[in-house]
Order: C-alpha cells, then sequence, then structure tokens
C-alpha cells in the first residue's frame, strides 16, 4: 500500500533578525490512507512548521529543503496557483484556537460556501445544500439556522466543529488538526476526538493529528511521531510506542501526565529545563542536556533515527530496551 | 475542627446585562478551604468557577451569601485601600503573559508588590525578591530580564512569586496550568503542592482537567452551571463519583496508555447560565434523569462520610454506589422514601 504523503528529509529555516534558525531539520514520515498519525513535542518542536511547510504557509524568506510527495505531486515545489489547487482542495488544516480562524463578521454559511464554490465551481444553491450537509456531518444541532449565524454565537466546541467542516468542504483526502482540542474542556475535547475519529472510519478521511498531549494522541491516532528540536526522536504505531516508550524523552513526556489509571501518588515527573531555542541546539544529541540516561557519546554525535523492533529510535543508550 | 482559612457560604455572583436578561453565574455555591489544604474546583467553562473565584478575592460582589478569610467578610476591591489583613488572601491567574507587564524586569515587578504592602525595608527588597523567585524554583537571576524571556511555566512560576510577595495565607489560582505544555504542567503542579506543604499555605485550584486535579488537590468540589454537584476527598471521588456529571468528568479523561481507548463524550453542551433547566439542572445532559429530576431541584447533601453529592440517585441510604447502579436499584429507592 502507498502512502498518501511522503516526507522525506524536510528541512525548515526560518529567517531571524541574527540569521537562519533551522526548526524542523530532517524530518521523515508517511500517511496512509484512512488512518491518523499522531505528531507529538513540546511547544517549538518544530511540529506545527514542518505543516505549514507543506502548504507554503511559512513566513517569507523560509527556506524549505525535502520532498513531501501528495497524490503524485510534491508539494514543497508547487508555488502559488498550483500549490494552491492542492492545498485548497485535497488538504484540509484545522488550528487550535477556532475563534482566530473562522470570520467574525461572516456567517457561517458564507465561510462554507466561499470555499466550495471557489474550488468545485458549485452554483449558488448546491453550494448551501453542501454547506447544510457539511455542517451536519460534524454533528452541528439544527445545521439550516447555524448557516445564518455568527461564530461569537457558538460555543468553543461548536465552533471548532465549524472550522472542521470548513476545512472538510472541498472533499479534502487529508486533514491537518494542530491542537485541536488544546483549548477546550475534556467533555468537549472527548466529542472532537469522537468526531475525528468518526470521519476517519466513516469517509476514509486522513489525518494529521499535532498535539502536546500524549493521552489525547493515545485516544485516535494509529502511528506515532515523537519531535525533538525540530527532528523524529522516536516513531512507531501507538500500540507499541505509548506502552513501551524507549526514547527518554517519550518517557519523560509520559511520565509528566496524570495518568488515570494509576495510583494517585504517583508523582508527576517533569522533564527538568526547558527545550532548546532553534538558534541554540545543543551539539549531539539535542536532548542530551535534559537526559538523565545521556553518556559521553551523546555530548558529541547526533543519534540517527534507526529501525529497532518494528520502531524508529534516535537515541545512543537505549535504556529501556526490553 | 478549626475555623476555615477560606469560607465561602451560599454565595450569589450575578450579572446584569443591559437590554438582557441578568445571568446568574454562581446561584449560591459553598466551598471551605481549611488551614494548609488545597482544594480543586473543575467544572466546563460557563459553570461559574472562576466568578466563585474572583468573588471569593473581592474581585466580583457577590449578590448574595457570605466570604470570609480568616474570620473577617471579605469586601469587594473599591478606590480605597483596603483591609492589611486581606493581602493574605491572593490570586494567580490563567495567563502569565497578561498578568505580567512585559515592559519590566521581573525583579522590579516583584519588588512593586512589597513596596506595595511596605513588606521589605529598601535595604532588604533585592534579598527578599531573591528569596521569592528561589522559592518558585527560578534563580535570583531571574530578577534582571523581562516576562518574554522566559517560557510560558516560569512565567507563571515568576506570578505564583508574586503573589508570594504578600505573604498569603490562602492562594486562589483560576486555571493556572491550562495553558502550559505536559511537562511544565507538571512543573508547576509540583510546585504548588511543595509550597502548599512548607509553607502550610491553603490552595483553591480551579481547573477544567480533573486528571491534574487528582494528582494535586486534597478534596475536590465539582461546580455544574452555578451549583456544586459534588464534593469530597479526591481519592474516593475519583475511584467512585456518585454524581452523573462528576463520572462524564472523568469518563472523558483520555488514557495516554496506548491502547486506544475513545474517551466518553457528554452529549450536549453547558446550557445558558442567564436559562438554566429547571428542577435538577443537569438532568437534559443526565443518561439517568428520571421523572424526579425535572421537577424538584435536589440539594447538595451528605450522602457517605465525608462526601456530598446533589442527586436524586443518591439518597444516603445504603452504602454509596455509582449512579449506574443506583439508577437499577431506582424503582427501590422510590418505594424506601
Amino acid at each position: 500500500m502507498t502512502a498518501l504523503l511522503e516526507v522525506e528529509g524536510l528541512r525548515v529555516r526560518l529567517p531571524t533578525p541574527t540569521g537562519f534558525a533551522t526548526v524542523v531539520d530532517g524530518v521523515d514520515y508517511h500517511v496512509e490512507q484512512a488512518q491518523v498519525f499522531g505528531v507529538a513535542g513540546e511547544s517549538g518542536s518544530g511540529k506545527t512548521m514542518s505543516m505549514l511547510a507543506l502548504l507554503g504557509l511559512l513566513p517569507p524568506g523560509s527556506v524549505v529543503e525535502g520532498r513531501a510527495a501528495f497524490g503524485g505531486k510534491d508539494l514543497l515545489r508547487l508555488r502559488g496557483r498550483d500549490l494552491r489547487a492542492v492545498s485548497g482542495r485535497d488538504i484540509g488544516m484545522v488550528f487550535q484556537d477556532p475563534m482566530t480562524s473562522l470570520h467574525p463578521m461572516l456567517s457561517v454559511g458564507r465561510q462554507l460556501t466561499e470555499h466550495v464554490r471557489r474550488h468545485l465551481g458549485l452554483g449558488r444553491r448546491a453550494a448551501a445544500e453542501r454547506a447544510e450537509e457539511l455542517l451536519a456531518q460534524v454533528r452541528i444541532p439544527d445545521p439550516t439556522s447555524a448557516l445564518h449565524a455568527y461564530p461569537h454565537q457558538f460555543s468553543g466546541g461548536m465552533r471548532q466543529r465549524i472550522a472542521i467542516a470548513i476545512a472538510l468542504a472541498c472533499g479534502p483526502r487529508l486533514l491537518i488538526a494542530d491542537e485541536p482540542t488544546t483549548a477546550l474542556d475534556v467533555t468537549v475535547q472527548a466529542g472532537i476526538l469522537r468526531l475525528l475519529d468518526g470521519l476517519r472510519r466513516e469517509h476514509d478521511l486522513s489525518v494529521i493529528l499535532i498535539t502536546h498531549d500524549l493521552a489525547v494522541m493515545s485516544s485516535i491516532a494509529d502511528r506515532v511521531s515523537i519531535f525533538y528540536a525540530g527532528r523524529v526522536v522516536e516513531s512507531g504505531s501507538r500500540a507499541s510506542v505509548l506502552p513501551h516508550p524507549r526514547h527518554p524523552y517519550t518517557r519523560a513526556l509520559l511520565d509528566a501526565l496524570p495518568h488515570p489509571e494509576a495510583a494517585r501518588d504517583t508523582p508527576l515527573v517533569a522533564i527538568k529545563g526547558t527545550p532548546p531555542s532553534p538558534q541554540q541546539i545543543p551539539v549531539g544529541c539535542p536532548y542530551h542536556p535534559r537526559c538523565p540516561y545521556a553518556i559521553e557519546v551523546c555530548t558529541t554525535d547526533d543519534p540517527p533515527l534507526a529501525p529497532v523492533n518494528g520502531r524508529r529510535l534516535a537515541c545512543h543508550v537505549d535504556p529501556f530496551d526490553e | 475542627m478549626s475555623k476555615p482559612a477560606l469560607d465561602l457560604r451560599d454565595v450569589e455572583v450575578v450579572y446584569e446585562r443591559r437590554g438582557r436578561e441578568r445571568v446568574r453565574a454562581v446561584a449560591g455555591a459553598s466551598l471551605a478551604v481549611e488551614r494548609g489544604q488545597i482544594v480543586g474546583l473543575v467544572g466546563e467553562s460557563g459553570c461559574g468557577k472562576s466568578s466563585l473565584a474572583r468573588a471569593a478575592v473581592g474581585l466580583v460582589r457577590p449578590t448574595a451569601g457570605t466570604v470570609v478569610f480568616e474570620g473577617r467578610e471579605v469586601t469587594p476591591l473599591t478606590r480605597r485601600a483596603r483591609a492589611r489583613e486581606l493581602a493574605r488572601l491572593q490570586m494567580v491567574f490563567q495567563n502569565p503573559y497578561s498578568s505580567l507587564n512585559p515592559r519590566r524586569k521581573i525583579g522590579s515587578q516583584l519588588a512593586d508588590a512589597l513596596d506595595a504592602l511596605d513588606l521589605a525595608p529598601r535595604r532588604g527588597r533585592r534579598a527578599r525578591v531573591a528569596e521569592l523567585l528561589e522559592l518558585v524554583g527560578l534563580l535570583p537571576s531571574a530578577a534582571a530580564r523581562y516576562p518574554h524571556q522566559f517560557s510560558g511555566g516560569q512565567r507563571q512560576r515568576i506570578a505564583v512569586a508574586r503573589a508570594l510577595a504578600a505573604d498569603p495565607s490562602v492562594l486562589v489560582l483560576d486555571e493556572p496550568l491550562a495553558s502550559l505544555d505536559a511537562s511544565a504542567q507538571a512543573q508547576v503542579a509540583n510546585l504548588l503542592v511543595d509550597l502548599s506543604r512548607r509553607l502550610s499555605l491553603s490552595l483553591l485550584l480551579i481547573s477544567h482537567d480533573l486528571a491534574i486535579v487528582r494528582h494535586v488537590a486534597d478534596v475536590v468540589s465539582v461546580m455544574y452551571l452555578g451549583v456544586m454537584v459534588e464534593t469530597g476527598p479526591t481519592q474516593p471521588l475519583w475511584s467512585l463519583p456518585l454524581h452523573p456529571y462528576t463520572e462524564a468528568l472523568i469518563g472523558a479523561v483520555p488514557h495516554p496508555d496506548g491502547r486506544g481507548f475513545l474517551p466518553e463524550a457528554l452529549p450536549g453542551e453547558v446550557p445558558d447560565p442567564a436559562r438554566p433547566p429547571a428542577a435538577c439542572r443537569f438532568h437534559p445532559r443526565c443518561p439517568y434523569a428520571f421523572d424526579r429530576c425535572k421537577q424538584e431541584d435536589p440539594l447538595l447533601r451528605r450522602v457517605a462520610p465525608g462526601r456530598t453529592a446533589a442527586c436524586w440517585l443518591q439518597t444516603g441510604s445504603g452504602p454509596p454506589a455509582r449512579p449506574a447502579e443506583q439508577a437499577q436499584r431506582l424503582p427501590l429507592l422510590h418505594t424506601e422514601e
């Protein structure tokens, strides 16, 4: 089975007042049809930038290298109209805060129809029907009246559903969801996760789920990649990586989380220090200054992401090898 | 038992809105924070937990009920200086980006807090600032830097340090962990527990995330649409929730174990607090609602040692049981009454 999206050697450099900062440094991954691919890491680990690069949404002056094969084309080589033709129709994106991605002054109907009229060439009436159908698909109660309402009239969870409806408007094959539930209550978050899971099952949609919360990722992702300092440190199937993390960073992210089934006395273990800024990535393994297992070689050589027992791991020590 | 450090009794907060109906954000809620205790207050957005927090420190005037801090009634903030004793009741907000001044150094902002209360003579100020930073796990050199030079978690710790400047006995924290990464969240959560134990500081921790509250709080109050629906010691409440809403909050928590557990979504949304449902406010979303829930408002009452719940399923007769079990025994419960 060939992957829907195949990214190889993705490298993103952003212009800063003091020269270029490498925010994504040689990332490989692939997304299969009707699968949820989870990307996790702390803020500043390059998760979002590596997605924006695919859509040509990086700040001006950014330099992108690598390859991103999607539907027989390399997204990183497309420009302007050609890129919009693919990214506007076949890839949808949802962001953390629906209030900033929805236009506050335009009705929900207008924001939904604009998209389908432009990319699918539908007429006014057909577009309105499609919009209503989309709102029903994301389970907005009373879609007909919702079309005439404005974003502020909805709750945070409903707004995120509307943002998802807009992203789905042109029937994309890939949905990129960047922290789609971070700003929401857990009860509402559960609804959005169930919605994404249903879209994947019923509509064969592929989803890239970007999150800092491994628990969120654990609920719907099929495969996961853990990002640190602009690179992938561990990747594999959800069912293998999350119960048995092998990279000290993946392990640390899990230990920091409250675990619903753990005894209450299990302390939350914070990772010491903070993630490095892109201008000051440590030499050697970028995680070594925070890693309790680091040895000499970690301070000098950057470990490659190498296959081990059905997953890929970038660690010299591999302290949790079984 | 001695008097609680902070005692909220039947507090009601009503917001008047021009040309629209008034909103009763807090509709008669009580809460007590004992000395040195960590109390978690949880609920979805719009449940009134932030309004209650604001009433607790005097940022809004309750329309009914009383707020008593160390034996003294908390009066709403006015232009006039507030009683000095009330400075020992401090608040930390969700977003440290907006509660810290971006254009002033951390040291000056902490010194301001000391000056406002004449807490440190000029000579001792620098040492006290260093001490405050150390308390929250930062280096004294942080004083010379600006807020933007810190990560979100560090900024939240600075906000805590500023609150500690007043040498408080009670800290009210409104979603202090919400905008942080998992690791930073763990750091701040551990710091709060540590501070509470070391300084015998009482904490009222407001959060929508019951999973993190469970690791931090000694007791938990669950709020829904302006009222408390369940209270109890953290561990029993988590392992045996008695109110269907508490059960729903726990079921919605995702598990990071990689087994693909899909969290349960609570149907519907928090209703408009301006027009709360009649009788039990939770009944339109409750999977176990029966006739009585639509006719009579259940009061919060003691249903087991240390546990209270506002639910017609929990009669208090017999050992406490999950809402689902109680619902099965419902015909029986009716005949008992």
